[in-house]
């Protein structure tokens, strides 16, 4: 945008905001108004209807509260061993899935796609089914010889957490491919032509080329991730219910049980939203600094 | 790009008339008023001289939802007035809409009527005081089981109009009993100790696990506090009554002794509750008598089970053979039309005993109303259960069920107990994990 | 050489693809089966499917929900690819500072769990519908109106409108195409993958979303698929087989959009267009 004149820069402005005006208007009514009314309720307590503010106790009720340290240190071991697998992972299966020679690749992404479109109710019944102390994983397992006495997946604290990580991966990793295989139409083939001519092995194409070219995205599909993950509850609540006492329990689980499974307790439980904010922010702005983009 | 500015359009079009048509047929329903009129008090309020409907929230559509239609056909039956509107929805989601409903402060959208689960009803009445509808004018508390008053009646008034008894039994296969030498008497009346060595024994001959239990799921602790008339709160409802409390004491040393002794099937849901008895893979199923229709499910086992009283503990001698798990009961909230929905209620779950036994004998459903205990339908044998007249038994026991005070924070404390109970099984010491309980539960509840 | 490395190639998709798909025929060989056959993890056809779907139709009205969900989803798709699209557009494109402080800002909206949200939501809905009923509570619009916009996607084409190349728009600007004809002409069309990208995922976030239709909508005349699949499960005694049928059922048009979505994903398309 090269405007000469002040009027004319004026209204290459003009243009520019009547592009985004919609979505900012939107998301302000919708978003921005709940929100803030939900930064109020974070400085209240008191059960249902009966609220009054209580300033910042709400907050300091926070580094005393024992089970929202440990949902605070779940949801962490999810997000620093579940993200990076899962984007490596759909970063993978993405390139494989890009290849124009690649056979019956509609059925291919299909099928690696089918897992997040799977109903919850369904995901949960057969997850537990095939994670079950007698269940289809087990006897595999057993009969590979690959372990000598069946694994507590639902019922051991350890093994419960990679359930949920193995749930989460399962579900989501195609999800994050759509972004990629949209993206890699905007990597000119030309490149990896000139690539191959000069001997690149694939393994350097794809760190070489594939991962610098789709950063946007990839710097995209990591802070949505990372949102998602922090804001962990359907795996949780349908697969081990947090449970082996609150091993595998996740922050919004907790939000969760706060607002209705206990006595509704609905400022404190807009106070745990606030610190799950917190935390993403911090996280996001690392990662666009990690990025180098200039957003941050 | 027409093509596409046009789609949006057309779709948006549908939206808007879609939602308008059915905009007016919502526009008659007591509850979805549009004018949000505020004649609280008088019955037809607003609506144009016609029949008022009433709308009721419930879950369980083969019984709570099956019972409503019952009542509803017999009401509709004795007059023209007031229609009856049911709406099922799951039970976790009539919680979130209600408590997002109540909180928000707008009535538009609430139903008349709701089915409220008694473990979370005096947080419901007490979070929300204004909300319910007094239903002492209308109803009897004496009329109802004693235990069923204490959830529903909050600052001396009866709130709830009490419904089905919850009260247990444990279901046994007679088979295995056999296999293993012991008789239906055997198991009658016992206290959980016996149950545990019969159990042993049935694992030892036939290699069947004598229960199975969800980790996540105490129902079992409370049916034993209940069988005991106590609680995981004090009598206030308020305060956590588990370090002094020697019955949650001997609950929890009989949970894992039960561990300890093998006879145990995990689970982790529903379904799988489901096919551990379905599938034979246990001797017996202690839980409320709503399980009945699911127990013969499975068509094959007919005859093979019968139903006795659910042991008691030991160690405690207030203990008795009789507990309840999961009842719930009816509130009408306090806005328009709360007459209409109050009469429903009076008429037909308040002290229609006909339309308990319609209930009994179609559904399997058995209510907490005194008056309706007996009758012919009590008196049917079940083939199933080897033609044992399990209702006329379960409607004994619902007399006996002790009573408590459930209070506000069941499942709050519940939870912090989940996890306790999974450090005593993995070797810490009862009193030290009764102690950390109590110490978090006061930290939380404050 | 080139051939092993093929092979395991397809070994590898094979694999991925069987475990991706595995609980997925395993729902619909239970939709063949009776509940307590589910509820035992049989894994061989069964002869419950008319039965299944004779109950299923006799008790819910599923045809009414896959119409409401229809609705519902399109709509919210179609406004918000055009909305989030304009909008990722035009942060990219008309770069600022301000426009870079709001779009921060706007960020900030995917960051709170819905359930924060929720009650203040709902009271808002309250509020309009005194004033326009027509898109207050329990209306199909009232599903619409507060998904339709969302920061994700606008986020998500802003970051897609960064590898578009720009040379393009110069291009047309020399045409003489209009700032609003360079967006339709030129940037539609070229994003083709970006859109269908968009739509899926868009698509598939509003078939399954469950708690916001759950709370705003009433009537069982407008319940969408997911609400009427949580309503099967509600029972004590839940008849699975049935409720198994519904979810292959309610799967369907995700998949079908999907799959002619996916056919968009052509490799390396703007390098040709060059």
């Amino acid at each position: 945008m090269k405007g000469s004149g002040s009027p004319m820069r004026l209204k290459a402005a003009a243009v520019g905001w009547s592009f985004v005006i919609l979505a900012v208007l939107m998301i302000v009514v919708f978003y921005f108004y709940p929100m803030i009314q939900a930064l109020m309720l974070s400085f209240q307590t008191g059960t249902g209807a009966n609220l009054s503010f209580n300033g910042m106790d709400n907050y300091k009720r926070l580094f005393t509260d024992s089970m929202f340290r440990t949902a605070v240190k779940n949801t962490f071991i999810y997000l620093i061993v579940q993200v990076p697998m899962m984007v490596l992972l759909a970063l993978f299966l993405s390139t494989l899935l890009n290849d124009r020679t690649l056979k019956w690749k509609g059925f291919f992404r299909t099928a690696i796609f089918l897992p997040c479109i799977t109903s919850l109710v369904a995901y949960s019944v057969i997850f537990k089914y095939l994670f079950a102390g007698d269940g289809l994983v087990n006897s595999l397992l057993l009969n590979l010889h690959l372990v000598s006495e069946p694994i507590q997946w639902i019922t051991h604290p350890f093994w419960a957490k990679i359930t949920i990580i193995i749930a989460i991966t399962w579900r989501w990793t195609g999800y994050n491919m759509i972004f990629y295989l949209s993206g890699m139409q905007n990597i000119d083939p030309a490149i990896y032509e000139a690539a191959k001519i000069d001997g690149a092995s694939s393994g350097r194409q794809f760190f070489g080329i594939t991962i610098p070219m789709l950063k946007p995205i990839i710097l995209f599909t990591s802070i949505t991730s990372t949102i998602g993950t922090l804001q962990l509850f359907d795996e949780v609540m349908n697969i081990t219910r947090g449970g082996p006492g609150n091993a595998t329990a996740s922050i919004s689980q907790y939000i969760y049980d706060l607002s209705f499974k206990y006595s509704s307790d609905f400022g404190y439980a807009a106070t745990v939203s606030y610190s799950i904010v917190i935390m993403i922010v911090v996280l996001s702005i690392i990662q666009f600094k990690v990025a180098g983009d200039r957003n941050g | 790009m027409k093509k596409t500015v046009s789609l949006i359009l057309a779709s948006l079009m549908l939206m808007l008339t879609l939602s308008a048509c059915s905009g007016n047929s919502g526009g008659t329903s007591g509850s979805g008023g549009s004018e949000g009129s505020k004649n609280t008090g008088t019955t037809n309020s607003g609506s144009s001289g016609g029949s008022q409907e009433v709308t009721v929230w419930a879950w369980d559509p083969n019984f709570n939802i099956a019972a409503l239609k019952l009542a509803k056909e017999r009401f509709e039956a004795k007059q023209q007035d007031i229609t009856v509107n049911i709406i099922e929805y799951a039970q976790d989601d009539i919680i979130q809409k209600l408590n997002t409903g109540l909180n928000s402060g707008t009535t538009k959208g609430l139903p008349n009527i709701v089915l409220i689960e008694d473990y979370r009803a005096q947080n419901f009445l007490q979070a929300y005081p204004d909300a319910f509808r007094d239903m002492s004018d209308v109803i009897k508390s004496d009329d109802f089981a004693e235990y069923k008053i204490g959830p529903t009646s909050y600052d001396g008034k009866q709130f709830g109009v009490p419904f089905d008894s919850g009260a247990t039994g444990l279901y046994i296969r007679t088979d295995y009993l056999e296999q293993a030498g012991y008789t239906v008497d055997d198991v009658t009346n016992i206290d959980w100790n016996q149950f545990i060595e019969v159990g042993k024994k049935i694992k030892e001959v036939t290699g069947k696990d004598m229960l199975t239990q969800d980790p996540n799921d105490l129902g079992l602790i409370r049916v034993m506090a209940q069988s005991a008339g106590s609680w995981y709160l004090k009598e206030d409802g308020k305060t956590p009554n588990i370090a002094d409390n020697p019955v949650i004491k001997e609950a929890l040393e009989t949970y894992k002794a039960m561990f300890d002794a093998n006879i145990v099937k995990m689970n982790s849901d529903w379904s799988q509750f489901l096919a551990a008895f379905n599938n034979g893979d246990v001797a017996s199923v202690p839980t409320g008598n709503w399980i009945t229709p699911s127990v013969k499910a499975e068509a094959s086992q007919s005859g093979n089970w019968a139903v006795v009283p659910i042991p008691r503990l030991g160690g405690s001698s207030s203990s008795v053979n009789a507990s309840s798990l999961g009842g719930s009961s009816w509130y009408v909230m306090n806005m328009d039309g709360q007459d209409a929905a109050a009469s429903f209620l009076a008429d037909t779950f308040g002290s229609d005993s006909e339309l308990y036994s319609d209930l009994l004998e179609q559904i399997g459903a058995i209510g907490s109303l005194k008056a309706a205990a007996s009758g012919s339908a009590y008196e049917k044998g079940d083939d199933y259960f080897g033609g044992q007249k399990i209702y006329a038994d379960f409607a004994k026991w619902t007399e006996e069920v002790p009573k408590v005070n459930y209070g506000l924070h069941t499942y709050a404390i519940e939870d912090i107990l989940v996890i306790e109970i999974q450090n005593y099984l993995n070797g810490k010491d009862v009193d030290s994990v009764m102690r950390d309980a109590q110490t978090q539960a006061e930290s939380q509840l404050q | 050489m080139v051939k092993v490395r093929r092979f395991s190639m397809y070994v590898f998709l094979s694999v991925a693809a069987f475990i991706s798909i595995f609980p997925f025929l395993w729902m619909i060989v239970s939709s063949t089966n009776a509940s307590v056959d589910v509820t035992r993890g049989r894994l061989l056809p069964g002869m419950h499917f008319m039965d299944n779907l004779r109950n299923l139709l006799e008790s819910v009205n599923i045809l009414n929900a896959m119409k409401n969900s229809l609705i519902v989803s399109v709509s919210t798709t179609l406004l918000a690819l055009l909305i989030a699209s304009l909008a990722g557009y035009g942060f990219e494109i008309y770069r600022s500072k301000t426009k870079d402080i709001v779009f921060n800002i706007l960020l900030l909206s995917m960051m709170i769990p819905f359930a924060a949200m929720m009650v203040p939501l709902y009271r808002l809905f309250g509020k309009i519908t005194n004033l326009v009923p027509l898109i207050g509570i329990d209306t199909l619009a009232a599903v619409v109106l507060p998904t339709m916009t969302t920061a994700f996607l606008i986020f998500f084409f802003r970051q897609s409108t960064k590898m578009f190349p720009k040379e393009l728009l110069e291009a047309g600007r020399i045409d003489g195409l209009s700032e609003l004809g360079l967006f339709y002409r030129v940037f539609v069309p070229t994003m083709k993958t970006t859109y269908a990208a968009a739509a899926i995922i868009t698509f598939m976030s509003s078939w399954n979303n469950y708690m916001w239709p759950l709370i705003i909508l009433q009537t069982p005349q407008k319940q969408t698929i997911p609400l009427l699949i949580s309503t099967l499960g509600s029972s004590y005694t839940p008849d699975y087989g049935l409720i198994m049928l519904a979810i292959v059922i309610s799967t369907v048009p995700t998949a079908i959009v999907f799959f002619v979505m996916q056919k968009h994903f052509v490799a390396g398309m703007i390098g040709s267009i060059k």
